[in-house]
């Protein structure tokens, strides 16, 4: 099944707007989930442009949605007297070109290093961006940051956060969808498949990387913006969260990597398991967490996307794979 | 003048403990190019371990360190024949992941059997010291730094002198010239992964003796292996020790000077500093240090 253009964006639209009627029938339990889920889609895809397409999976976006959240959070709270949804406007630029200038400064040094060294410096920022929003007093990390209400009076707040998480992630679907499309993404794929031989046949490597990781933080920033909103009240803790960092890798493994759809189906997969399926098991969360990765690792390496499009294409084994 | 001395001398006592942490992982990385995530839970597997041993049987912990190194030998054998060896030649995320799985499942049964409490291991002699001119020495922690500097030494041994170090080390080179000279490649993958878990479960006795632990440090003992590791340089038990003594001393002096929160900060600008200006490590050599 092969959509073209028009029909991939009609499809993303109609399924946003059959996602969109969820809390008018759901109950309140799972509009939360829901949130969690659309969130969490939203984060794997702003990942996969970079750690997807372009090959250099980060282990430490966690630092995004931290620096996102924070950098919004101090803003507003010195702002008065602008109508809610402004300062949340405003909030969403002040999170996002901060993130952007964070990503731009640390993306010379950092994207130097490549494969699993990328990932582990990523980590390193994560938690370096936690420590210092944690103990230098201004940032009020430790203490905690309240976020004033953006949320419109007669509105159900479980219900705005989640349509505007489900706003957030469409735009940055659409936007990897774009950018899989011109020859950007097809730059950033031919550096996942071999990097160097990219570069000598004049893919400019370095530009194109160092595009995709702003753009992938500045979007981490912007849901961090929202995550920080919906949460009302943020600490370090909640925000620069290693179990996050974790999941944007497992999102993508499940799903298919590099695909574009991928990160969606593997998000709102592993938020069902572990939120509805797993929610009653607390003993037994890491466990079952552990053993789905063991299992994901050893009986689907491709994730579902993988499973399914090597049934449907029969390749025959290469006779040059073998080794 | 004093404090200086006493910060830098206690840098390196923990240095060493370091370096024995970490050099089953640089073993692992630098042979299979493996990042063993589960490194940490096995260095709390051989400090449970040796809690058990030598609490039913009353003897010195570091006696227990012969009977823990062959349990964990045993163990990574199997674990590395039956689970990762899948996993080795398809991706490095993947056997990364895969390594993480086992250890949040090993990590979760950790809790069931041993509750989720801090546990430690106190020798007869926990609580003497010594001084050498103006520093203090705890016992404790010298005969931990000793125990570190004697197995270090023996696998630098085993590795230089031994045939089947050789054999490690070829692989290490260049895995397809070590098959074409008849090296069963899987065997030798899985024999490294055993040396690497025993001497992971040696420094969780050690690291047991002067600090308490409990289940969830696993994370803590895999972040720090990877640190020194990346620091010193992949693959050889020198290049482990160096790493080790710099992140012992950049620690303490970090948590003496600067603020008692901030090592992890230094730790990681260290960290990516060196990646930058010396992506092989301090002792780089022919392993190939990235993928």
């Amino acid at each position: 099944m092969k959509l073209n253009p028009t029909q991939t964006l009609l499809a993303m639209l109609a399924a946003a707007v059959i996602l969109a009627f969820g809390p008018l029938v759901l109950p309140p339990f799972y509009v939360r989930v829901g949130q969690l889920m659309v969130y969490s889609a939203g984060l794997a895809v702003a990942w996969a442009i970079l750690g997807g397409f372009a090959g250099y999976a980060s282990f430490g976006n966690a630092a995004f949605i931290g620096v996102g959240a924070f950098a919004a959070g101090l803003v507003e709270g010195n702002i008065s007297g602008i109508a809610p949804p402004l300062l949340l406007l405003v909030g969403l630029v002040v999170g996002g070109a901060c993130c952007g200038v964070l990503s731009a400064a640390i993306s010379y040094p950092i994207l130097r290093l490549r494969g699993t060294f990328f990932a582990i410096a990523m980590l390193g920022v994560s938690h370096v961006c936690a420590e210092v929003t944690n103990n230098i007093d201004f940032f009020q990390g430790s203490l905690g940051l309240n976020f004033p209400s953006v949320v419109p009076g007669d509105i159900d707040p479980a219900n705005y956060f989640y349509w505007l998480y489900l706003a957030g992630g469409l735009a940055v679907l659409l936007i990897a969808w774009q950018i899989r499309r011109s020859r950007f993404g097809a730059g950033l794929l031919s550096i996942r498949e071999d990097e160097d031989t990219a570069r000598m046949l004049g893919v400019p490597t370095e530009r194109y990387k160092r595009l995709a990781f702003v753009i992938s933080a500045v979007l981490t920033g912007m849901l961090g913006v929202i995550y920080g909103h919906s949460l009302g009240y943020i600490t370090t803790e909640s925000v620069y969260r290693d179990d996050t960092n974790l999941s944007l890798i497992v999102y993508s493994m499940l799903g298919g990597m590099g695909t574009l759809f991928g990160p969606v189906i593997g998000a709102f997969a592993l938020v069902f398991i572990t939120q509805v399926l797993l929610a009653r098991l607390l003993d037994f969360h890491l466990f079952a967490t552990g053993l789905l990765l063991v299992i994901l690792v050893l009986a689907a390496p491709g994730g579902v996307l993988g499973v399914t499009r090597s049934f449907s294409l029969r390749r025959r084994p290469s006779p040059v794979a073998a080794e | 003048m004093n404090l200086i001395a006493q910060t830098l001398a206690d840098g390196l006592v923990l240095g060493g403990i370091y370096a024995l942490a970490a050099v089953g992982f640089s073993l692992i990385f630098g042979v299979l190019h493996v990042i063993n995530l589960s490194h940490g839970i096995l260095v709390l597997l051989g400090a449970y371990l040796a809690l058990i041993v030598s609490q039913t049987l009353h003897v010195d912990p570091l006696l227990t360190i012969p009977v823990v190194m062959v349990a964990l030998f045993g163990a990574g054998y199997c674990y590395q024949r039956f689970l990762i060896q899948r996993a080795v030649d398809r991706s490095a995320l993947g056997s990364m992941l895969l390594t993480f799985g086992v250890a949040l499942m090993l990590q979760n049964i950790m809790i069931w059997v041993f509750s989720p409490d801090m546990k430690n291991i106190t020798p007869s002699y926990a609580f003497s010291s010594f001084r050498l001119g103006s520093v203090t020495f705890d016992a404790v922690r010298m005969s931990a730094l000793v125990a570190s500097l004697v197995l270090l030494s023996l696998l630098a041994a085993f590795l230089k002198f031994s045939p089947l170090g050789r054999v490690i080390r070829a692989t290490a080179q260049q895995t397809l010239a070590a098959r074409l000279c008849g090296v069963n490649v899987h065997h030798v993958y899985a024999l490294t992964f055993a040396v690497s878990a025993a001497f992971a479960g040696a420094a969780g006795i050690v690291i047991g003796i002067i600090l308490p632990f409990s289940p969830s440090d696993e994370a803590l003992w895999t972040m720090n292996a990877f640190v020194v590791v990346v620091l010193g340089g992949v693959g050889s038990p020198a290049g482990a020790l160096i790493g080790g003594l710099l992140l012992g001393v950049v620690n303490t002096l970090t948590a003496q000077y600067i603020g008692p929160s901030f090592p992890n900060v230094t730790m990681f600008l260290l960290l990516v500093l060196l990646l930058l200006v010396r992506p092989t490590g301090i002792l780089g050599n022919a392993f190939s240090p990235s993928r």
